[in-house]
């Protein structure tokens, strides 16, 4: 049968009209005459609702007395979204970033230092434990405010520890006894804490490190060795702490058998799901931050676990790994102050700690309310809320460079992991490398300062 | 008018209406490749980085390519990557048509089921190719341990073994070159097979003597596209060794670093530079492939 043209038009164009006439609209009417407020998150489900609540609590209270409407969109890569929106000249207003593209940014010129601004909102600098802002700073200046901080803690299987003879009440306190708990805790097919022979293969895993089973933090071992990656100027990973760190990895490996934990981490991990490695009992061991016992409580609810903060060589030392997603302006943001006015009403504590709660995650208040505790649904948010007042607490290395470091690192990790070759010249080459990645990065600094 | 005139103007006439049909992809290729093309030369000599103005450094991100350590390591992986995916996938791809151009019982189900393979997204591939190859749960190493090979091979984990790995699983889309591979073979008239086998050739004389150089334009063809999507692999890498770089860089190519360079580091400058040696590349072995072919590749017509 033919179809006239005109009925084969309409099959065309009526769909597109239905869209245009009865399609989703993308926007909540704003009221008139309130200045827009964009504000680009990564937060979605549970965390996106609880910040929604309080963008919608500010547009009907403070945001109507002022005249601020806080327009909230919630984007997968907001840190590379707001980049280009930035290069292209049109940022949005706020962006919620991960602490660690700090640095690079501001560096870049690409965020509105907040300390003038936040001393005229009023926001008391004082209140907030030391660290969280430290994470927010570079080179000095105040660069974002801290939105949900946590510290990353010692996650242990108390059944596993019953089991190997070890109390569970008693958590490893330094870095070697960590790894005489780590071979007990290790379980071949034949029964052993090593392999028995060439094919033995493991059935629990004291402890990983390795990138594709939960180890996030490939960086971070130095840390508890005393080391720091980065301080201001140079990069050091060949150095005592360092060299210590990849060492002692390697030490608990090759006690129980560098292949057969290669041949574990192999089976990788489905990290939110019940075959998280951690939560199937198959891993006694890890290292993660306060959102693995909202995870526990979904997937593994029987599970008897413990949490305590991560042993440091030295007993004396408290070495505490503490990150945070922030809250940064762009340097061309249309309306920077009225952007601030809302980071400043999110700023006031009962709203921050309600947002925190809300994604399980700690208090960056020195002196938390009450409240905060009440209800959290995390049951040990007070150790992950206590480590942050370690005097020892350490962030993301605050180098514009961190990308590059960071991939180099992970490189020599891997490495090391593997056996490829001794911890020593893979931290050595690793220095190299960053050392170069660094020179090259001044000079190019230097040229942009030159031409200012 | 003339004879001469007339063709002139139907010449003319069809030059004009080719233009027309292919109007937007032109206009897609001005805008979107043309433009971007001529602007990444431009910044290849720049220091940018997306938040400052370009600016210029002479040819300081060249100087750095060539000293640059990751780039010597990408550049083997990518050219061992090409040198045995393409040969073998071409191998491979004529080999199938040729099996599944027979008249056997079945001809369509087999050619299905070597096609389908092809039109799962690389990402979920990648994916199932991770279960598969798991070394302690995966459907590859059960079956070798099952045969007797009690300490199968750490697939994606090892450095020795990562490259044969994405080599070999990439080898699992070999039905989009072997379906052009079929049209390929149903082109060969097949009087040449009737007087070949009048001459008395033998099955592998028609095979190399008929079938391979009637052929040939569409090994060319395929070559070509392979080698270009070899230089360029990025998603089955990027999705299989999710820690990126791989066992001892042994699964990181030069587009992943490339991609690193723009989006991670925002060397965009010196990710525009690495752009360009990979078009200069691509381009190097295309021509040299077109020119050790003019010999060997037969169009019918000629």
């Amino acid at each position: 049968m033919k179809l006239p043209l005109w009925l084969k038009a309409l099959v065309l164009v009526a769909p597109a009209l239905a869209l245009v006439a009865f399609g989703p609209r993308g926007q909540t009417e704003i009221p008139a005459g309130r200045v827009v407020v964009t504000y680009w998150e990564k937060w979605t489900l549970d965390e996106g609702r609880a910040i929604k609540t309080i963008v919608s609590r500010f547009n009907e209270t403070v945001g109507r007395d002022k005249g601020v409407w806080v327009n909230y969109t919630a984007l997968g890569d907001v840190d590379k979204r707001m980049l280009i929106a930035t290069a292209g000249g049109d940022p949005p207003d706020i962006a919620g970033l991960s602490d660690r593209f700090v640095p690079q940014y501001a560096d870049q010129d690409a965020l509105l230092p907040l300390d003038n601004m936040m001393a005229e909102h009023g926001i008391d600098a004082g209140a907030f434990k030391p660290i969280w802002l430290d994470i927010c700073r570079y080179r000095g200046k105040l660069y974002a405010l801290p939105s949900t901080p946590f510290t990353i803690a010692l996650f242990y299987n108390r059944a596993h520890f019953r089991a190997a003879g070890l109390d569970p009440d008693r958590p490893p306190q330094t870095t070697a006894e960590f790894t005489e708990y780590a071979v007990k805790l290790t379980r071949f097919e034949t029964g052993g804490a090593k392999a028995a022979g060439r094919d033995d293969r493991i059935v629990q895993l004291g402890f990983t490190p390795s990138p594709s089973m939960l180890g996030w933090w490939h960086w971070v071992w130095p840390g508890f060795f005393g080391g720091r990656l980065w301080d201001g100027e140079r990069f050091h990973i060949d150095d005592e702490p360092g060299r210590a760190a990849y060492e002692w990895l390697m030490d608990y490996r090759n006690r129980v058998g560098n292949r057969a934990v290669v041949q574990f981490e192999g089976q990788g991990s489905v990290i939110e799901s019940a075959q998280n490695p951690f939560l199937a009992g198959r891993l006694s061991m890890v290292f993660q931050g306060p959102w693995f016992t909202k995870w526990a409580m979904r997937y593994a609810p029987e599970l008897d676990y413990g949490v305590a903060p991560f042993p440091s060589s030295d007993p004396a030392r408290k070495h505490v790994l503490a990150s945070c997603d922030v809250f940064v302006i762009p340097r061309s943001a249309k309306h920077p102050r009225e952007a601030m006015m809302f980071l400043s009403y999110l700023m006031s504590q009962p709203v921050l700690e309600e947002l925190n709660r809300e994604h399980g995650k700690v208090s960056p208040f020195r002196s938390p309310l009450p409240s905060f505790y009440e209800g959290h649904p995390n049951p040990h948010v007070r150790i992950f809320d206590e480590m942050a007042t370690s005097a020892d607490c350490f962030g993301y290395p605050q180098m514009p460079t961190w990308g590059e470091a960071w991939t180099e690192t992970l490189f020599m990790t891997e490495n090391t992991l593997r056996g490829v070759r001794p911890p020593a010249d893979e931290v050595r080459d690793a220095q190299l490398r960053v050392d170069a990645i660094v020179a090259q990065y001044d000079r190019a600094a230097a040229r942009r300062k030159a031409r200012q | 008018m003339t004879h001469d005139a007339r063709h002139r103007k139907a010449d003319r006439a069809a030059l004009l209406s080719g233009l027309a049909w292919t109007a937007p992809w032109w206009l897609g290729f001005l805008l979107l490749m043309a433009g971007p093309l001529v602007a990444t030369l431009y910044l290849s000599f720049c220091d940018y980085s997306l938040l400052e103005p370009p600016a210029f450094v002479g040819v300081e991100n060249y100087v750095t390519l060539v000293r640059d350590e990751n780039v010597h390591k990408v550049l083997w992986n990518t050219l061992i990557y090409a040198a045995i995916s393409v040969p073998l996938m071409t191998a491979l791809a004529v080999g199938l048509a040729i099996l599944v151009n027979q008249p056997i019982r079945g001809q369509a189900f087999f050619r299905a089921a070597i096609f389908v393979p092809t039109i799962v997204p690389l990402v979920a591939a990648g994916i199932v190719w991770m279960w598969l190859l798991n070394p302690e749960s995966g459907l590859v190493n059960e079956t070798l341990k099952a045969i007797g090979i009690s300490r199968p091979p750490l697939w994606l984990e090892s450095p020795q073994w990562a490259m044969t790995t994405l080599i070999g699983v990439s080898l699992w889309f070999v039905g989009t070159p072997m379906v052009i591979y079929l049209a390929g073979l149903q082109e060969i008239p097949e009087t040449l097979y009737e007087a070949a086998r009048l001459d008395g050739a033998s099955a592998w004389g028609r095979f190399w003597h008929v079938t391979l150089p009637g052929l040939s334009p569409v090994i060319l063809f395929n070559v070509v596209v392979g080698l270009i999507n070899a230089w360029q692999v990025f998603a089955l890498p990027f999705v299989m060794w999710r820690t990126r770089p791989g066992p001892d860089r042994a699964a990181y190519f030069y587009t992943t670093y490339l991609f690193d360079n723009a989006f991670t580091y925002l060397k965009m400058g010196y990710a525009s530079a690495l752009a360009w040696v990979q078009l200069l590349i691509i381009l190097t072995l295309t021509g040299l492939v077109f020119w050790l072919s003019r010999r060997s590749v037969h169009y019918v017509g000629r």
